[in-house]
């Protein structure tokens, strides 16, 4: 894997978490009532986190990520069988199946998302 | 939905080996037979959610979780250390018995958080620890899951 995608990944695991956290009920209720979480400071630390991993991706690559985050809230799709999950319309074949082409940093020639090949 | 449904015998450990809160996760991961990438991926997750508060919710039990790219659809593990770890639980007693939960980001059935809140309310369950303390097989860990039907 791509050493800048797995940054991506990471960041927008972080901002799953997040969202999650941020939603009343659901997500933050469990958290709440069955881990004690104190939810701000939790908050306070992920925002903390994603600012760091942030600061990690190369400039041309933090161009891109910061064009398609204000827009969409993910920015990595997993590409499962050929399809990318983003905008459901199929990789090409030769980004699906070649190796070299798996590990460096593509994106969806559809909707420009980075991928990542869920085998 | 019952919990059962989420487990099988390849995903239940009752002879961890781990003395640290880091070497349970790891080997807890294992069992969901990723590639070294992802797993290594999901460790840091599993690392971040625990250095927000600990998921040991007490009475010897701990359920990490986290939500991650790296899985297509909700997996499952249970791992049991006899001699306990010390993994900072709100009762702060050593914690025997581990839930992992991870998920995707977006799952189509939605069913990261109620599984979540079920294995919680499982925990809470009389007798379930001691239960836990004395079994012997994954099967008999797939049975008391059936027999508390939650
Ligand atoms: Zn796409």
């Amino acid at each position: 894997m791509h050493p800048q995608l797995e940054v991506l990944l990471q960041i927008q695991d972080l901002k799953a978490q997040k969202r999650e956290l941020e939603e009343a009920g659901g997500g933050r209720q469990v958290q709440e009532e069955q881990f004690k979480l104190d939810v701000p400071a939790a908050l306070e630390a992920l925002d903390g986190k994603i600012e760091e991993l942030e600061g990690d991706l190369d400039p041309p690559v933090r161009r891109r990520y910061e064009r398609m985050a204000s827009g969409i809230t993910r920015v990595v799709a997993p590409a499962i069988n050929g399809t990318c999950y983003g905008c459901f319309v199929s990789v090409a074949t030769s980004v699906a199946s070649d190796r070299s082409e798996r590990n460096s940093l593509r994106s969806c020639d559809n909707c420009g998302r980075f991928l990542y090949f869920v085998s | 939905m019952v919990l059962r449904e989420f487990f099988d015998k390849d995903v239940v450990a009752l002879d961890l080996q781990g003395d640290s809160k880091d070497e349970i996760l790891k080997e807890l991961i294992a069992l969901l037979a990723l590639d070294e990438k992802s797993e290594g991926i999901l460790f840091k997750m599993l690392k971040r959610r625990e250095n927000l508060g600990s998921t040991g919710i007490g009475r010897g039990i701990a359920i990490p979780h986290c939500r991650s790219l790296v899985v297509n659809r909700l997996r499952i593990a249970f791992g049991r250390r006899k001699a306990g770890v010390e993994f900072k639980a709100i009762d702060d007693h050593p914690v025997h018995y581990f839930f992992l939960i991870v998920a995707p980001p977006l799952e189509v059935s939605n069913q990261y958080l109620p599984v979540l809140g079920k294995i919680a309310q499982f925990a809470k369950e009389p007798q379930v620890p001691e239960r836990l303390a004395k079994l012997e097989t994954p099967e008999e860990f797939l049975a008391l899951l059936e027999e508390k039907s939650v």
